[in-house]
């Protein structure tokens, strides 16, 4: 049965059978299903976008999300709380602070790492205390991305972007010509049509490549006399062949395409070159790589433009606003899988993708959206990683595996400046808290990834009955 | 003497239906004989398309990566160097993180057939020029044109090699209306190619709009 069935999703066999009867009705006159087509396929961003940021390696969560109080969890008491902050050991950077981050107003506290993420509180909930029921990358990261326990180390069903495009695809009046991006990151889809597939990039330039012209240039007037012919009315038995919709979605997809390169939407996404470019795109540009402190050129500025958090981030800020995706997975942070060295290293690998999470909120918050609002009013975004790390820090000078975690869940569907559950002061053991109030109660339960998703997907007014859990009404906005 | 006379009567009747020859039908050039098929079943026609909701046989298919690749190898006889690496994308799955192959007809698969329809057909037909002996041609192997130029064609002649090409992309002729509007697109292609003095351009834009016609990419 589904859940949230008062918003029934259109599956795609029902799309399929409306698209194509729709066409069959038009053969025989009344609105074409083309004009139809062309007049939804202008560039607008979705109602509803989302992200899902990953932390790759294991994140360190007393630098983070979950941190403790180093004056009361000292050294002298580990034997008694099994918890040792390690605040102290960042001290060879001064930018750390060395206690636990609560901006004014905040009902949340953060780790030193967070950097200017912790500004944010104002539009997040953090959870804390989640069951991961693992300790293995591979299996811990493929059960955040889906909300749901994989069998062995495979992932089980779709991805949860796979899940919110399948659901909210057909149903989108102005679709965004690559619904589903995936950043360097695994995606699945076990149930849904080719629609809801992500388009897997490892790097932007392979996102530039479906934006950018084709590499093979033919001479524009040839090119032109080329569109004109197939512009040209079909026959009768085309018309017949085409019945079912397929060769009229092939040639709506070719006019999405013709439509994405007149936008000309790469050159938003190349951050480092401003050749060619109309003065508004300049100085659109040039906010974003001022923004996201992205080198370009001799400007003095930090982070890569091709291949860094920041330039990850500017992408995804890029991908929502232009209308090019609705639904953006990327791995955000990596190198936090630290058995050994220092707690800076964790700290610094952790920091770049905080801050350029930080970055892309206020993208978020200051940038107007066309349905009205702010887009942070029109996003989701999901921060995770696949486990933390130990409480304590090992003989090798890092922290092994943990399996209580935490996450961020920011924007809309969630409770604003608001922490659900919370992991023991014991060792950091995993939460059993009241679902409806997220409060620590010893006759609550413990709550997984799955819980979380089904609160994302409820909050998004989809169908979470795939979840088999109940959303967390403590989490939930309204 | 009755029984006599009947039984010389049926003889003379069975020794004359030995030694006759059958009798000869007249000859109707292209005509077949009806083949008596004895136990095969009786076939189901088609249903009346407008009895089926506007639908006639089963749903057209997208074909796949794999299906892309020897389509592009057997009617241009060259691969797309790209194809391995967009498979993905494409809609290929990799039995790991996606199970089952995608064959949406979507932006990114329409986008990358152009891609690839542009470098392959491009170099077949600069190949072709290159080419002293008509016959070796993939795209025009029976053209032959002065100077490499193509508005020196007859109308005829276009019409011809349009019939071969879509043939041998699509496995089926052109109507006769629909090929008129090709030649006339032709003409035009060529005479361009012609002025910018791309004459690979020529027929290697009408090869490109063979492989991005949904008749190339569904079966």
């Amino acid at each position: 049965m589904s859940k949230n069935s008062a918003n029934p999703a259109l599956n795609r066999r029902t799309f399929m059978k409306a698209a194509s009867a729709f066409a069959g009705s038009t053969m025989f006159g009344g609105v074409s299903f083309k004009a139809f087509a062309q007049q939804a396929q202008a560039l607008a961003p979705a109602d509803h976008c989302f992200v899902f940021a990953y932390f790759s390696g294991g994140w360190d969560q007393l630098l983070n999300l979950d941190p403790r109080d180093p004056t009361e969890f000292t050294p002298e008491r580990i034997s008694e709380t099994r918890i040792l902050p390690g605040y102290s050991l960042l001290s060879q950077d001064p930018s750390y602070p060395t206690m636990p981050i609560q901006p004014p107003g905040s009902n949340i506290a953060f780790g030193p790492a967070v950097g200017n993420f912790a500004n944010h509180f104002d539009v997040m909930s953090v959870v804390r205390g989640i069951n991961m029921n693992t300790v293995a990358h591979e299996v811990g990261f493929r059960y955040f991305l889906t909300g749901k326990e994989p069998n062995g180390s495979a992932a089980r069903n779709s991805s949860t972007a796979t899940e919110v495009v399948g659901q909210m695809y057909p149903k989108m009046a102005n679709k965004p010509p690559v619904p589903n991006l995936a950043f360097n990151i695994e995606s699945y889809n076990d149930r849904y049509g080719g629609y809801a597939n992500a388009l897997r990039v490892s790097s932007a330039n392979d996102l530039l490549l479906t934006l950018s012209p084709s590499p093979t240039a033919i001479d524009s007037e040839i090119e032109k006399q080329l569109l004109d012919m197939r512009g040209q009315p079909v026959t009768c038995e085309a018309q017949l062949y085409d019945s079912r919709g397929l060769v009229t979605q092939y040639q709506d997809a070719r006019k999405q395409v013709r439509t994405v390169l007149d936008a000309t939407l790469d050159r938003y996404f190349r951050f480092d070159s401003t050749t060619g470019d109309s003065m508004a795109v300049a100085m659109e540009k040039s906010a974003t790589v001022a923004r996201y402190k992205l080198r370009v050129g001799n400007n003095g500025l930090p982070n890569d433009p091709r291949n860094s958090s920041a330039a990850r981030a500017a992408l995804v800020a890029t991908a929502l606003k232009k209308g090019v995706s609705q639904c953006v997975s990327m791995n955000i942070a990596g190198g936090l899988d630290t058995h050994f060295g220092t707690q800076l290293t964790q700290a610094n690998n952790q920091r770049a993708g905080w801050n350029a999470l930080a970055d892309l909120i206020s993208d978020l918050k200051e940038s107007d959206h066309p349905s009205g609002g702010k887009f942070i009013d029109h996003t989701t975004i999901v921060v995770f990683s696949e486990f933390s790390r130990t409480p304590l820090i090992n003989a090798a000078g890092g922290r092994d595996h943990h399996i209580t975690n935490s996450c961020a869940v920011i924007g809309k569907g969630v409770k604003h400046n608001h922490v659900f559950g919370a992991s023991g002061n014991v060792g950091m053991a995993s939460g059993v808290v009241n679902h409806d109030t997220g409060l620590p109660d010893p006759k609550g339960y413990q709550y997984l990834p799955d819980h979380v998703i089904a609160t994302v997907m409820a909050g998004a007014g989809l169908d979470y009955s795939i979840m088999r859990v109940e959303p967390l009404k403590g989490l939930l906005a309204g | 003497m009755k029984t006599a006379f009947l039984q010389s009567a049926l003889l003379a009747v069975a020794v004359a239906a030995c030694t006759s020859k059958p009798a000869e039908k007249p000859e109707l050039a292209g005509t077949l004989e009806t083949v008596d098929m004895g136990h095969h079943p009786p076939t189901v026609k088609l249903p009346d398309p407008e009895e089926n909701q506007g639908h006639v046989g089963r749903k057209p298919r997208r074909i796949t990566v794999a299906q892309l690749r020897e389509s592009i190898l057997t009617t241009t006889g060259r691969q797309w160097s790209q194809i391995n690496a967009l498979a993905a994308s494409l809609g290929q799955p990799d039995y790991a993180l996606t199970v089952s192959e995608s064959t949406e007809a979507n932006l990114v698969f329409a986008k990358f057939v152009e891609d690839g329809a542009r470098e392959v057909c491009l170099a077949v037909a600069s190949a072709d020029l290159a080419r002293p002996n008509a016959a070796d041609r993939v795209l025009f192997p029976d053209v032959t044109v002065a100077n490499r130029d193509f508005t020196t064609m007859t109308d005829d002649a276009i019409k011809a090699n349009l019939s071969y090409l879509s043939v041998r992309f699509w496995g089926q002729p052109f109507a006769p209306a629909e090929r008129d509007a090709w030649t006339a697109t032709f003409k035009t292609v060529a005479a361009r190619a012609k002025t910018i003095n791309r004459p690979e351009q020529a027929w290697g834009a009408m090869c490109v709009a063979f492989m991005t016609d949904p008749r190339f990419i569904t079966y």
